[in-house]
């Protein structure tokens, strides 16, 4: 009888992969934040598209997502069934942290959305425009407090290259890191600091509202909808992205990881990827393959060199 | 901290532990960066400051162990307490090797034994069937996710 | 009225049948999962809110709404009865709650829990809905400097949670302090104390450390006694509140209220904190200060009212500006945009009948709550007859499950381990367990927004008292030092004549 059951198991388990296979995702964070939400999200539409029939999402927080890369790269080598999620703030962690596990560890296996950064400053701030704020930067750098997320991370890179660009010294900013989003945004309300950085959907609604004063968004182009400038325009070459990623397990022969890239890319043209992504307010920035890889190795170079110019990385 | 030592002794022992963890504040602060940049109180200032006070304390736990003033703990019976301390250190060595429900029930099971209850398979036994049912609701109706071990594979998903 | 007529469309839509069994369905469902220990309020909303998908906006919100009060509520149970609170709002709860329970009084102090849950959860909810853009307003005023002020004065307080002996009391706190070193320093990056281990990096989770303490702790310490007590296990008298008990909790219920609402309301305030403040509270303002410590009902009432209160004040920012200030709001907040509700400034504008909708929704969960719960007094107390091998087998399995559930690292579990064993030392030589984990909670806090404060003012130290707020914070915690000083003096005080003995 045991036998029997074991048996339809392992038929079970040789005749499906053969049409799609289950995923497991860890978020390598906790539950409510983005990389969560970004495998929660891939979970629900690989499952409803039927790209795989079981899509299991477990978190492992710490470390900015380190700790849960780290274990990945152990614990699923070869393992074609196993995925990460992750992102431009592991990029700044792995460096920061000194984490011995990098991407270089696993199998990127495409970009998948991303988000802008915004500068923005307490609408009863007599800061008008981003020429103003460098203004007041270079005058004195210590007089102008920047509110954003945790230190090393996408926020206080921005305000780093920002810095750099304007031929301010990146470690004379006085960048004040608040724990989550919602600190660093009642800072910015409360007219506690003089300018603010987050993601553009984060300050959305507030700049609506006109509670606040959108100075400046940090992607290439300007944004559909968004009615402000580009740091570029405004004379500082500084192009920053918040993308969220998919990896894959490492030691994966080639026709596994091309399987996996199949799948992903599946689920990146299915329709109802494009609703989840509209419905969270997400910009599709899919890219895969060597575009990715290319873009991954540029990203963690120039990292590297702004980390170092603040002073996070020896 | 031997349950059978006298409270004198045990203030000593309370105090030097107080100490050595001011000593590893003191030593980590020290290898810390110095700058505290706009704020001037850096990361390691903190801990110092907290170093310093658990060093007071210390001070003031070996005068009052000199007076005998902490309590005298009731005598212990040590059994239970290895029972259960064996349970969970099972717990945490099986847990990824046979799972959630068995390392579960070695842990209830133990526990329970520490607590008088015999024989200990039938104790086990009764933190299978707990486990099983914590797993069947958390893991898979909840999707909290819980390390499966083979008996999890098998149940749930054979 | 406008509002006064949308609160009660909202009622009225709420009051369909098939929304009041949603409503009870998220009430037992939260209260479930909540009371086990090891599983606080965020894991709880987290683990149940799919639970909420697919239902139409009304049945969900309502269902979401009993989920949040009822894990909320849930932990005050183990804590009382088991002195196993399962998260940290609940943990001063354990202190007066849990000797009630050893004196066989566990029935009334769940009644006082739950009935000042209610009142609470009533008060603030119809606060939350009527003057939430005024009170927000005011929260944001205050920066890193009044919330340092605040810190201050809850370290002050704290005392209050040291028991009989203050060097002992102090020990434990910077015990809990020092632990609070570890990990990533919040403004600089600098690992503190993680000895290269990452999953040390984000610092030693609170739960851990409660759950570990208190629960794996207590159970070490009852299992080595040779002559096990019997007083936990015999219920003396009704599991119902006495008129006396009535008489000296409704004042509780309603200071813990009016300290959990604003503070619960403030960007970095947190139930946990209103819980500490609202039993300092009661230990200050009661006529029988010598049950404190012994099983005083104020000790139990007020904090839970404050972590309720505190709880329905989390929603104040969460939706007026979008911005989730604890872990649980940030899971509410991914919940809200499941059927697409924005929270922000113009929440209250563009999504007008559901958010009224929602606080309809919280108010009926409210009562549900407290429909459910007094009856199931009486058989939580049942939860004491269960044999004690198996009772505490079951405490050790839930209470590992939370950590296994959330990070199933082995670094955690020998934590778990270790800080268990420390609990049992700490029970074995008198010392409080509660003022770990306020260090533990407090600690990073404290520093961070003084850091925060003069980082902002460029290392300009009067800043700190240079806001009205802030300067009345600190000056009211100057006097909490001082005047039991003076009180000594008079040959009263306890607590400062024993720091002075001890070094004498």
């Amino acid at each position: 009888m045991k036998h029997a059951i074991l048996g339809v198991a392992f038929a079970a388990a040789l005749a499906v992969p053969a049409f799609a296979q289950d995923y497991t995702i860890m978020a390598p964070a906790n539950p409510g934040g983005g990389w969560d939400g970004t495998a929660r999200a891939m979970q629900e539409v690989m499952q409803a598209e039927g790209i795989a029939p079981s899509v299991e999402v477990i978190n492992v927080p710490g470390a900015g997502g380190t700790v849960g890369l780290a274990q990945f790269a152990a614990d699923s080598a070869g393992d074609p069934t196993k995925l990460i999620v992750g992102g431009y703030v592991m990029v700044g962690a792995i460096l920061t942290n000194a984490s011995p596990v990098t991407l270089k560890d696993v199998t990127p296996i495409a970009r998948l959305t991303g988000d802008t950064q915004a500068i923005v400053v307490p609408a009863a701030s007599d800061i008008q425009t981003l020429g103003d704020l460098v203004e007041k930067l270079k005058a004195d750098p210590g007089a102008v407090s920047w509110a954003g997320g945790s230190a090393g991370g996408t926020d206080h890179i921005t305000v780093g290259l920002l810095a750099k660009a304007a031929g301010v010294d990146p470690t004379k900013i006085n960048y004040v890191a608040f724990s989550g989003g919602g600190e660093a945004m009642a800072a910015i309300l409360g007219n506690q600091v003089t300018a603010g950085v987050s993601s553009v959907g984060e300050f959305a609604e507030q700049v609506k509202a006109g509670t606040m004063r959108l100075l400046a968004v940090s992607s290439a182009e300007r944004l559909p909808g968004i009615d402000a400038p580009t740091i570029k325009e405004a004379g500082f070459d500084v192009v920053v992205e918040n993308w969220r990623m998919v990896a894959a397990a490492p030691g994966l022969t080639p026709e596994q990881v091309a399987k996996i890239s199949a799948d992903i890319e599946k689920l990146n043209a299915s329709a109802g990827w494009t609703k989840m992504l509209a419905d969270k307010g997400w910009t599709n920035t899919y890219l895969a393959g060597d575009a990715f890889a290319a873009q991954l190795e540029a990203d963690t170079a120039a990292t590297e060199g702004v980390l170092r110019d603040i002073g996070l990385v020896k | 901290m031997s349950p059978e030592r006298r409270p004198r002794g045990a203030a000593f022992v309370i105090a030097a532990g107080l100490a050595g963890l001011a000593a590893l504040l003191l030593v980590d602060a020290a290898g810390l960066k110095q700058d505290g940049g706009y704020a001037g109180v850096g990361p390691g200032d903190v801990p110092r400051i907290i170093a310093y006070g658990l060093l007071v304390l210390s001070v003031l736990t070996v005068m009052s162990g000199l007076r005998g003033d902490l309590p005298k703990p009731p005598r212990q019976a040590p059994a239970p307490v290895f029972w259960i301390l064996g349970g969970l250190g099972l717990q945490l060595a099986l847990l990824h090797v046979a799972g959630f429900v068995i390392s579960g029930a070695i842990l209830f099971g133990m526990t329970a034994r520490g607590f008088g209850q015999t024989p200990l398979w039938k104790a086990v036994a009764v933190g299978m069937v707990l486990a099983l049912v914590i797993y069947g609701v958390f893991d898979r109706i909840l999707q909290l996710n819980l390390p499966a071990g083979p008996l999890e594979r098998l149940i749930f998903r054979g | 009225m406008e509002s006064f007529s949308l609160l009660m469309q909202g009622l009225a839509a709420a009051m369909d049948p098939m929304i009041l069994l949603y409503a009870l369905i998220g009430v037992t469902l939260g209260t479930a999962v909540g009371v086990l220990p090891g599983i606080g309020p965020a894991l709880t909303v987290a683990l149940l809110l799919p639970v909420t998908y697919g239902l139409d906006p009304a049945g969900s919100l309502i269902m979401f709404a009993g989920i949040y009060y009822g894990g909320m509520y849930g932990g005050s149970t183990t804590s009382i009865l088991l002195n196993t609170p399962g998260e940290s709002a609940s943990i001063v709860t354990a202190i007066e709650g849990n000797q009630m329970a050893r004196q066989g009084r566990g029935g009334p102090a769940l009644a006082t829990a739950a009935i000042g849950s209610f009142v609470a959860g009533l008060i603030a909810t119809l606060l939350l809905a009527f003057l939430a853009p005024q009170v927000v307003k005011l929260a944001l005023t205050l920066g890193p400097r009044e919330y340092f002020a605040l810190m201050v004065l809850a370290f002050v307080t704290v005392s209050a949670t040291f028991g009989d002996s203050a060097l002992r009391g102090l020990t434990s706190l910077f015990i809990g302090l020092a632990l609070a070193c570890v990990g990533i320093d919040g403004l600089t990056g600098a690992a503190r104390l993680t000895y290269g281990v990452p999953q040390l990096m984000d610092g030693i989770e609170t739960t851990t450390l409660a759950v570990a303490l208190f629960a794996i702790g207590e159970a070490l310490a009852v299992a080595a006694m040779l002559t096990p007590s019997d007083g936990m296990h015999s219920v003396k008298g009704s599991v119902r509140m006495t008129g006396q008990d009535w008489r000296r909790s409704w004042k509780a219920w309603l200071r813990g209220t009016f300290i959990g609402f604003p503070i619960g309301s403030m960007p970095a305030g947190g139930a946990d904190v209103a819980s500490f403040l609202s039993y300092a509270a009661e230990r200050k303002l009661t006529k029988h200060p010598e049950e404190f410590g012994k099983g005083a009902i104020e000790g139990v009432a007020g904090p839970e009212a404050a972590n309720n209160a505190a709880a329905a004040g989390t929603l104040v920012p969460l939706l007026t500006l979008g911005l989730p200030t604890t872990a649980t709001a940030a899971i509410m907040l991914a919940g809200f945009q499941q059927f697409g509700l924005q929270p922000g400034p113009l929440l209250f504008v563009m999504n007008a009948e559901l958010v009224w909708t929602l606080i309809a929704s919280l108010l009926i969960a409210n009562l549900m709550l407290v429909v459910l719960n007094l009856p199931l007094i009486g058989l939580w107390i049942k939860l004491l007859s269960i044999p004690r091998p198996w009772l505490y087998g079951g405490i050790l399995l839930f209470a590992t499950l939370g950590t296994i559930g959330v990070n199933p690292s082995p670094v955690e579990l020998g934590m778990l381990i270790l800080f268990g064993l420390m609990g049992y030392g700490m029970r074995l030589y008198g010392y409080p367990i509660a003022p770990v984990v306020v260090g533990l909670i407090l600690g990073p806090m404290a520093e961070q927004q003084l850091r925060r404060a003069l980082a902002i003012a460029q290392g300009d130290w009067t800043t700190l008292v240079s806001t009205p707020v802030s300067a009345t914070l600190l000056g009211i915690s100057a006097i909490f030092l001082v005047v039991p000083m003076l009180m000594r003096r008079r040959g009263r005080g306890q607590v400062l004549s024993q720091v002075a003995g001890d070094a004498d």
